[in-house]
């Protein structure tokens, strides 16, 4: 017994050193994107504060090229409500708006405190949280309607959003007026560039196509804009496409960035519950 | 106790710089340097083993939280916690090693120091970026990964030790 006692104090270090590294592999195996979401905002909590107060500075030095967007975006929309206005006029549809209160897609504005592009896991962190209306699978795209992630977790104050430069960003593309479509991929090669993989032989992509989002998702609405073709590749079988894609939004450079909420997606998804749990469905 | 005091100013800079400057360096996204195991590599030479794993584990765990990343962290810096009174052993002769004082190149020497220094960063980095992408698909691009991040943390450690070990510093503490 002794002697038993006198090895283990010999050792101890050692067995010290196995054990902790044992239980930070079990957690390490066992997390996933949205554990690493919810231990983000545990540190938000601390940090939170901090970069609150570095991204407002920041936020001085880049207002003259936002500016610039933002007119930008002004006069589209200027321009597409001048095009309404008229066909207003023109055909006196008094009851135009009516039965149209509900909107699908509701928006809402929100600040980047933190973004990285350096990990193969890259997430965003907002300024607005629960207490704004952010609710989890909330789309999120830049202020000139491109694509950049959804929402993974929320606090009171803050929301952490999976990029879509992330490994386990999940979602679905296709070509512009193209009904085929794919699954969007990020390889952690490269920030500007993403892949649309299993595209159908039949779609035929060419460079300079528009890549936009399909309806399939609960998070992004259709026509999203993704990114621009720039090479495909056809794998060895020649039944899929890998389509290479620009993306077309800056995500290092994001400073502000729109929320969407689905305001349908509760109801789709209530729809589908529903449904696999009848019995005369199986 | 000016000790105790000068390593936790060191922990809390490192940490810091850390998660405010080197995590948000949207240079390339191969550039992901890791300063914040200077503590570990800059403890008092006559550590007790238990007491760098204590440290280490301290480091990975708040590391772990800052950058969202549940055990990569733990994982590397207890290694190189454990590994540490090893390495130092390679250099350092036992009496010198019972004297103290912290790892420099004045204590170990130059191009012993750079030694030191080289094989717990290495270490450290190239498990951190083989686990932080577990695959093999990607991994030439860990590698490059490895070795960006690797070439940025080796001369910041460093200068984070001369500045650290300067002696008017250590006086003033």
């Amino acid at each position: 017994m002794h002697k038993i006692v006198e090895f283990i104090r010999s050792i101890y270090v050692f067995l010290l050193f196995v054990i902790i590294e044992i239980i930070a592999l079990v957690s390490y195996a066992n997390s996933s994107y949205y554990t690493q979401a919810k231990m983000l905002n545990t540190s938000n909590v601390v940090v939170g504060g901090v970069y609150d107060a570095s991204a407002f500075i920041g936020h001085y030095f880049s207002l003259k090229g936002e500016n610039e967007t933002l007119l930008n975006r002004v006069l589209e929309l200027e321009q597409s409500l001048l095009k309404y206005k008229s066909a207003e006029v023109l055909k006196r549809l008094d009851d135009y708006m009516v039965g149209n209160t509900n909107n699908d897609y509701e928006l809402m504005s929100a600040h980047v405190v933190s973004n990285s592009v350096n990990k193969s896991k890259n997430f965003i962190i907002l300024n607005k949280g629960i207490r704004d209306g952010v609710t989890v699978d909330m789309a999120v795209v830049s202020p000139s309607g491109a694509m950049v992630g959804y929402v993974a977790d929320c606090t009171e104050r803050y929301s952490v959003v999976v990029s879509i430069l992330s490994t386990s960003f999940k979602a679905s593309g296709k070509l512009e007026n193209k009904n085929y479509f794919g699954s969007i991929v990020w390889d952690a090669s490269d920030k500007h560039r993403v892949h649309l993989s299993e595209l159908s032989k039949y779609a035929m992509p060419e460079i300079g196509e528009k890549v936009v989002s399909t309806d399939f998702s609960n998070n992004f609405p259709e026509d999203v804009l993704i990114g621009t073709v720039v090479g495909a590749e056809m794998n060895e079988t020649e039944t899929l496409y890998t389509v290479e894609i620009e993306l077309a939004v800056d995500i290092s450079s994001l400073e502000d960035v729109i929320l969407v909420r689905n305001n349908n997606a509760g109801e789709i998804e209530q729809l589908k519950s529903g449904h696999s749990s009848n019995p005369l469905a199986n | 106790m000016h000790k105790i005091i000068s390593y936790t100013i060191l922990f809390v800079v490192t940490i810091l710089l850390q998660i405010f400057f080197f995590d948000n360096l949207s240079l390339s996204i191969y550039l992901n340097p890791l300063i914040y195991i200077a503590i570990i590599i800059l403890l008092p030479v006559d550590t007790s083993p238990l007491l760098t794993l204590a440290v280490g584990l301290v480091t990975g765990v708040v590391m772990d939280f800052a950058m969202g990343i549940a055990g990569i962290n733990t994982i590397t810096t207890v290694l190189i916690a454990f590994l540490r009174p090893f390495v130092l052993a390679l250099f350092f002769d036992k009496n010198n090693l019972r004297e103290g004082g912290i790892p420099s190149e004045g204590q170990l020497g130059r191009l012993s120091f750079l030694y030191y220094l080289l094989i717990l960063t290495l270490v450290h980095n190239l498990l951190f970026f083989i686990l932080e992408d577990l695959s093999i698909v990607h991994l030439p691009v860990t590698l490059l990964r490895f070795v960006v991040s690797s070439v940025v943390s080796l001369p910041s450690l460093w200068l984070i030790s001369q500045i650290f070990t300067h002696p008017k510093l250590q006086t003033s503490l």
